[in-house]
Parts: structure tokens; sequence; C-alpha cells
């Protein structure tokens, strides 16, 4: 874990030399579970600053929401880090109005997952490097970091900011990338039938809240297709129509713009598995345009750099 | 009338009532519970401290109700909902106060809904009052309880291996049919249960002038603060069992006219025809939504429109707190008003 | 299957140079074919795609002019990328991908755009009527102009 110590002093220094005008991180929020994303402008607020795994969500969401020409210092994970990336080589924000303060991320913890494991009334999370000290009504207990990860921060790739300003702590090692093409290929190897199943399942518990849309740093459309009333693209109400266009669309827009962060997933009040569809466009991307959203500030995603060299692509 | 209901007994009882209703109860869907019909076979009643993840308010308003078929050439007819008898069995105090609140709105003097009284007339409600406190829950701060039993057909306190029910109605009283009646011993025992889960239950914050305070507030900086970490997402609305707004859409290719569910957290919920928005951003429609529950709903039927089921406090994805808000709602300046 | 499977027919107005064929797709489709003219393919909107195949749509056909050929000079290519994207991305839900079909049609050619929908259609009817994902009422027939 990165010395929550240093985090601070970084902020607060940022704060204090007037290098930027707000950090963006988390602070201890009314339940352990559930830290909250917080705006620190002085370098008292800081104070309150935490870091810990349960941070679920991603911060670049709010870059969109500050006034573009704010300077903004952020703590960012490597998720994170990828979706700045991802924002200003869409020019939402210009990297010179950012400071980030990267941190190697071991991943985040699902708090369903804990509840699941240790039950309700959750008091206490303390987190080591391979376990998760949690105390619940019902007791202690002692658990595997890796059985409590987020299912997205299980197929991460790059824990490591790959842009940060300052790094705090040690990079840790670059995981195994084939874990998400193995997901979507396990997927795949379903039949047509099974995989619809699966789709239809997910999606029909949808309530249309959009906490997914909301919470992903590259949804900042002002006008969602959804909410477009002339013409209406899709059904408006929890009907499978409806329902079902707004999760193919959703996932479609992420196309070369989605960072596998799983924030979607983690604010999904329906428990709605959602990266198996982004996880597949990301795959493709991969594939056939080499491509990889976020590990630079410069490249354009696939959709944007149409080339005519295409054609010996497209020409049967 | 008070009766027992032996824990075995319960499963052979929900069979027998499927034969004259529709049974609803929650039953585990994926990894969280959901009000469910009542299936032929393989009854599993479950008993988690906390409640289902959509408020029942979805049993009695639909997520998406077709209103109005209408054809293409002007003709239309209104929607006709089969709705048989039904028990909705298992539901919390909680939840079951706020379909009471919500009749306020739909079943007024003047206009009332005809779905939601039809529903409401056809449906039985059993409620399973909490003798464990929930986690998020702050039921008794806003002024009901884990054993509230406003407006409920049956009640049930869990005593161990049996529950005792009691029925508040006739029609309650004649789906209990057959059971023991309770003796006085065990009646003051479940009293007992209910009182300690009264006093189990902590005091989130006071609700003390807390109208006045946000009244008097509506342009303080305050909001600013509450609203920062807001995504702007209905998570908050959409689960909490006593929001009830609706939009109304016309589904043309289906030709249909549907109401949906609509959120107060959304841009498009106030934007007028114009492109004009009177709320804005965040800041305002946040302020909404804190105010309509412990403000104006006090102004119209003088009730906080909160039962304190916690499910925006659990479930929010920004880890907002409506109990940490309104606790610092308890520092605003005010003034006693003398109007009433 | 009896019944002939429905087509949806996006084609871009540029792609057929001969007014014959032209013609015969503005009057003389048979009526399982429903047809979307667009400025260019560049024009379709994914989500046009998906409200078709929503509807009901067996199969989905988009005939856009060749690469470098293209009016608008790579609005064939934009679209091409994206709704290929798009077909393997409804494949990975469960729409079949053979069901969307891409042709480039080459202004000198004549009647390819009959020989491409006869040889589509045959396709179809080996797959079957489109299970997965019709969640949505169908236009009437009649109605295509309303």
């Amino acid at each position: 874990m990165p010395d929550i110590e240093v985090i601070k002093a970084e902020a607060k220094r940022l704060l204090s030399e007037g290098m930027v005008e707000v950090v963006l991180a988390f602070k201890a929020g009314e339940t352990p579970l559930h830290p909250q994303p917080a705006f620190f402008r002085t370098p008292d607020d800081v104070d309150e600053l935490v870091y810990s795994s349960l941070n679920q969500n991603n911060l670049a969401t709010y870059l969109t929401r500050l006034p573009k020409e704010s300077k903004v210092g952020m703590v960012v994970r490597g998720c994170e880090n990828r979706s700045v990336n991802a924002l200003v080589v869409e020019k939402q924000k210009s990297r010179d109005n950012l400071y980030l303060i990267g941190v190697p991320c071991e991943g985040i913890l699902d708090w369903r997952k804990i509840v699941a494991k240790v039950g309700e009334a959750v008091k206490s999370v303390n987190e080591s490097e391979q376990e998760v000290m949690v105390e619940s009504r019902s007791g202690y207990y002692l658990v595997e970091r890796k059985e409590l990860l987020h299912d997205s921060c299980m197929r991460c790739s790059h824990p490591n900011p790959v842009s940060a300003d300052i790094l705090i702590g040690e990079p840790l090692a670059e995981s195994d990338s084939n874990l998400a093409r193995e997901a979507v290929e396990e997927f795949e190897a379903l039949s047509v039938k099974e995989r619809y199943a699966w789709f239809r399942k997910e999606a029909e518990r949808c309530i249309r809240c959009y906490a997914c849309r909301e919470a992903c740093p590259m949804c900042y459309c002002t006008e969602c297709f959804v909410d477009h009333i002339e013409p209406r693209w899709t059904e408006s109400g929890a009907t499978p129509a409806g329902m079902q266009a707004w999760h193919i669309v959703r996932a479609f827009h992420q196309t070369g713009r989605c960072t596998s962060c799983g924030a979607c997933e983690r604010a999904c009040p329906m428990d709605i598995k959602m990266t198996y569809l982004t996880e597949k466009l990301n795959h493709d991307m991969k594939e056939k345009y080499n491509f990889e959203t976020g590990l630079d500030a410069q490249t354009k995603p696939p959709f944007a750099t149409v080339t005519l060299d295409d054609k010996n692509r497209f020409m049967v | 009338m008070n009766f027992i209901l032996e824990k075995q007994a319960l499963p052979d009882l929900l069979q027998t009532w499927r034969a004259n209703f529709d049974v609803y109860l929650p039953q585990n869907l994926e990894r969280f519970t959901h009000f469910m019909p009542l299936a032929a076979e393989g009854v599993t009643v479950i008993n988690e401290p906390h409640n289902t993840r959509i408020p029942p308010k979805a049993l009695f308003l639909p997520m998406t109700e077709t209103l109005v078929k209408f054809t293409r050439f002007g003709g239309y007819e209104n929607a006709k909902h089969e709705i048989e008898p039904r028990i909705v069995f298992a539901l919390r105090p909680c939840d079951a106060q706020a379909v009471q609140l919500l009749d306020t709105s739909f079943l007024q003097v003047k206009y009332s809904d005809p779905f939601w009284l039809e529903r409401r007339e056809k449906t039985i409600t059993v409620a399973l009052g909490c003798h464990e406190p929930c986690d998020n829950g702050f039921c008794t701060t806003v002024g009901y309880g884990p054993f509230n039993k406003a407006d409920l057909d049956a009640m049930l306190t869990d005593l161990g291996d049996f529950y005792l029910v009691e029925t508040f109605s006739e029609a309650a009283e004649t789906c209990f049919n057959g059971f023991a009646n309770a003796s006085e011993t065990i009646c003051v025992q479940a009293l007992e249960v209910q009182q300690r889960a009264h006093d189990q239950m902590p005091v989130a914050f006071e609700t003390e002038n807390l109208k006045e305070k946000l009244e008097q507030n509506f342009s303080s900086n305050y909001w600013d603060k509450v609203s920062l970490s807001c995504l702007g997402c209905g998570v908050c609305t959409f689960l909490c069992p006593t929001c009830f707004c609706f939009d109304i859409v016309d589904e043309t290719q289906r030709r249909e006219r549907v109401r949906n569910w609509d959120s107060c957290m959304f841009r498009t919920y106030s934007l007028e025809a114009s492109g004009h928005n009177p709320r804005p951003s965040r800041v305002e429609r946040t302020r909404q939504r804190l105010s309509h529950k412990y403000v104006y709903w006090l102004d119209q039927v003088n009730q906080i429109g909160c039962t304190g089921c916690g499910r925006c406090v659990r479930y929010c994805p920004v880890g907002l707190d409506i109990r940490s808000m309104l606790r610092q709602a308890q520092s605003l300046p005010f003034e006693v008003s003398h109007a009433s | 299957m009896a019944e002939k499977p429905g087509i949806a027919l996006f084609q871009c107005q540029w792609c057929l140079f001969s007014p014959a064929d032209q013609d015969w797709v503005d009057n003389h489709l048979p009526s399982n074919i429903y047809l979307t003219k667009t400025p260019c393919t560049g024009r379709i909107n994914p989500l046009y795609v998906l409200n078709a195949i929503q509807g009901g749509a067996d199969g989905v056909m988009i005939s856009g002019c060749l690469p470098e050929q293209c009016h608008f000079v790579t609005g064939n290519i934009t679209a091409r990328r994206q709704l290929e994207e798009f077909n393997d991305f409804l494949n990975h839900i469960g729409y079949e991908k053979q069901r969307v079909r891409f042709v480039w049609l080459d202004l000198q050619d004549r009647c390819m755009i009959q020989k491409e929908l006869a040889a589509f259609e045959k396709e179809l009817k080996c797959l079957g009527k489109a299970a997965n994902l019709v969640t949505r009422m169908k236009v009437a027939e009649g109605e295509q102009n309303a």
C-alpha cells in the first residue's frame, strides 16, 4: 500500500503552491465500505483524504464536470490514469491543466463480495498486501484479498499509472494481459443461444437509473441517446427492447474508449454484469487495430482514425 | 386477532394461499432478494436482516406500465391490467409505511389513480417485522419503526421457532384461519422483542426543526457541499420506496402510451420544451430530492416522506449518505416560524 | 421456412450507378425487403441497424460504394470500421454474424444488387427466422412513409 502521508503531503504541496485549484481524491464515508469522492480545495481539507482499496469510483468521471480550464490535481490509479489520457485525447481536458499523483493499484475490493462473505453491519476493514481483515456484526474475518477483488480488477493488466507526474509507492508487476482475452474467449465459446440467454438475463434486471453512465468517465455527452426525444432512438421504459438497446449501445459507444476500470459495474444497483460487453470490444480493438485505450495521451481511438489503407482489410 | 404460526408450517400455508391468491414474497434473484410470485414448488423463506433491493412500490406502480393503446387513425382504448387478488408476504414495515404514504398521492379525494387503486384493493399485505436492526436503516429516526403497524393487514414477529401473527383486517384473519390463538404471555414476549428492536435502532439525526432549517436555507451553500460528489444517477430515487415520480411517454412504434418511473435527479426531468431547465445542476436536484422528503411532504400531508429504509444509503455508487447530509443540516441557521 | 426472410436494406444513394438498378430498388423491391436509403453508408448509425434487428429483421444488408469511390471520400470506410465491429459485437451477444452483410457495389456493375440480395436471402433461409434480440414491434406494412 502506498504511504497515505506522502499522498497527503503531495496534495498539500499542490494546493499551497497554487499549482492546482482542487485535488480530486477520496475521503472517509459514513460507512467503512463506502469512501466518498471528495474535492479538496485548501491544504487543511487534505487531512480528510483517505486512500484504500474500497475507493470504488473512477475519479476521472468528475473531470468533465469541472470547468474546462480549471487546474486539477488527482490521485490516480492505473485505470484512472488511462481514462484521463483518453479524455485528453478527446480534448475534454488539457494535460497541462492536470497534475496526476500516481498510485500503483492492488485492485479494488468489491463491497458486495465483502458483505456476501462476512454478513451485515461491517464495522471496519483493514487491508494488507495479501489479506483483508473485516469486522462485522458476526465477528472478525480474515479473507484473502483475491477473493474480494472486483471482477474487472482480477483481469487488470496495467495496475500502474502510465503517465503520472509523480508516482507514490513501488510500481507493481504488470499482470498477465491474457486474462481479459480468456474471459472473452470463454464467453464466445458458448452457443449463440446461450450467449443471448445470458445477455437477456443480465439486461432484464436493468431499472434504467443510468448509474453506469454517470459513473463512466467516458460518458460525458451533454445529451445521451436515451434522453433524446426527436428522434427517439429506443423505447423509453424498462421494457426488453429498451433495456437491451441501452446495454448494447452504451457499451458500443465505448469502443476504443473503455479502459476496463469496471466503474459501471460497481455503480450498478442491480449487480448487472457489463464488463463482458466492453471487454469484447477492447479485445477486438487490440486484435484488429493493436490499440489499447489510454496508454498514451496522443493515439486516437480506431473509430476516429480512418484511413484509406483500410480498403485492403475490407475487400474480399 | 393474534395467532401463532410455526415456522415449519409456513411453506404449506403459502402454498395454500396460492389457490386463491397470487403470492409475492422476497426470493433470491442473482445475489439479492426481489419480490417475485411464488412458484408451485421450492419455497424458500428468506430471512435476511435487510429489505429487498427493489422496493415493493414496484408491485403497485410498475417500472413501466401501459396506460392507453391507440391506433394510427385517432382511436384509442384504455389499457386493461388483469390483476388477481394477491398477498404480499414478508414486506418490511418501512416499505409498507411507504405504500401508505404513496396512497396520499395516488388516492386523493378528487383524483385517484385507477391502476393504483385496483392493485391496492386487491392486495393483502403481511409484513415481517425486523427483530434484528438492519445495517443502514433509520426508521425510528423519522418517526416510524421496525414494527411500525401503519396500514398493514397483518404483521409477523419472529419469536424463534414460530411467528406471532397480529392481524388488523378481516381479510387477513381469514388467511390465518385455523391457527392457534396466541396466549397472553406470548403477546408480552413479542412486545418485548418489538421494543428491543426499536431501541436497538440508532438515532441517525435529529428531526426537530429540520423542516424549517432546510426551508429557510434554500439558497445556502450547504446544498453545494452535500451535492458535490453526486453523480446524478437515479439509484437513490428509483430504489426509494416513497419516490413515485413518473413520466408519460408515447411509444409510437408500439402504439402505446406508457408510464415510466422517472427521477428528479435526471437532467431531463425538469427540462422544459423551450430548452430552459429550472434545475440546471445537481445542486438544485439534490435540494429537490431532500426537500421533497423532509419539507414538502410535511407541508402536504404532515408526514416525513422518508421511511428510513436505508436503500439510498446502501446503494449510492459514491457513498453519499442522507443521514450525514441531514446531520450537517442541523447546524444551519433558522428562525422558528410562528405561523402554525 | 415457408415465409421469405425479412431483410432490412440500407443503401447508399450513390452506390447504384445504373438507373435501371436504382429504379428496381426504389420501385420494384420484393415485399420482404425493407429499404432505407441514406446519403452515404457513413450516415448509417449502428442504432439504425439495431432498430431493424429489434424490429424483427432476419438479416441486414448494407450496400455502399467501393473504397476510394465514396462520394464523401472516406464515408464508406468509416462506416465499415464501425459497423463491422458492431456486427461482431452483436454476434457476441447472440445475433448471428452471417445475418449482417456488407456489399461493395462497383459503379460499373449491373444487376449486382439483385444477385447479392438473392444470395443473401438464400443464406438467411438456411439460418431460419431470427429469434434473438427481436423485442420491438414491427412497423406494420403500408406504414413505411408514416
